[in-house]
């Protein structure tokens, strides 16, 4: 019984890595395999800070952890009121300067996933994941 | 006999509910590997190498799985494997949240995204234990079939 179970489990086993390799070469190239996020589209607090009026801050986390409090100047972006929330930052868009997305930690997805919305959606160039997000903000303001 | 036909379909029908929902969890996730693999990484055990090569294959022994599980084809085999999964799956959240780690489990979508830590625990267990008694019921019918 045991020996069946394990024989069968084997199988199984093997059988998913077929389509998993075929997914994993059809994703090859849109996906980061060594980091998280690829190096090129994170930015840590220091160098965004750099950027000053040439950056443009959005705040991804839900309206009631923006409305506690956020970085200064940020816009309220996130993926709970996306059409809304679009269209109020929109207009104050300007193309020539870079997007700053964050949200409230190094593992949150929310950031990358508003980045992501905004590359695809707004076809925006420039946008860029707070490293450590929202808590290192704070870290480093303190 | 008729109680024993009665207990069959019972387990039929939990076979197809455990099947169905994790054929529904492995779709979701094949459809976005690269969040899958985002949520691995949210719980900090394994480098992202590991997650993100794990988030391509585990959907997919998921869905194999749960069919293996509906067609009571490689049953055993199946019933084994979600049964370890959701086991270790248990055991990294609750270390997580120990670790005071803020996870957003992908686990069903969107639709688990804002779970709380006991609503999690509270489908998993219940997973957990419809299959450790698919695997019982499983054991008591087996002589039955073979004799």
């Amino acid at each position: 019984m045991k020996l069946r179970a394990v024989r069968e489990g084997l199988i199984l086993i093997a059988l998913a890595f077929l389509p998993a390799i075929g997914e994993g070469i059809y994703f090859r190239d849109k996906v980061s395999w060594q980091s998280r996020i690829p190096a090129s589209e994170l930015v840590t607090v220091d160098q965004a800070r750099s950027w000053g009026d040439s950056a443009m801050w959005v705040d991804a986390r839900p309206d009631e952890e923006f409305s506690r409090d956020h970085v200064p100047g940020a816009f309220s972006l996130n993926e709970d009121h996306w059409n809304e929330l679009l269209a109020q930052f929109l207009p104050n868009l300007s193309r020539d300067k870079r997007v700053v997305v964050y949200c409230s930690a190094e593992s949150c997805n929310a950031a990358r996933d508003v980045a992501k919305r905004l590359r695809d959606e707004a076809q925006l160039k420039d946008v860029f994941v707070l490293q450590g997000g929202w808590e290192e903000w704070l870290k480093k303001s303190k | 006999m008729a109680e024993e036909e009665q207990m069959k379909f019972f387990w039929r029908i939990v076979d197809l509910i455990v099947g169905g929902i994790f054929i529904y969890a492995g779709t979701i996730k094949v459809l976005d590997p690269v969040r899958f693999g985002l949520d691995i990484d949210n719980y900090k055990t394994l480098p992202w190498f590991v997650s993100v090569r794990l988030a391509f294959y585990l959907p997919w022994l998921e869905i194999f799985c749960g069919l293996a599980v509906i067609s009571r084809f490689l049953y055993r085999g199946g019933l084994s494997i979600l049964t370890a999964l959701i086991a270790v799956f248990i055991g990294v959240t609750i270390a997580a949240k120990l670790r005071g780690l803020d996870i957003t489990c992908g686990c069903f979508g969107h639709a688990s995204e804002h779970w709380s830590f006991p609503q999690h625990m509270a489908v998993d267990l219940s997973i957990f234990i419809a299959l450790a008694a698919l695997w019982f019921a499983n054991e008591l019918q087996r002589p039955a079939v073979q004799q």
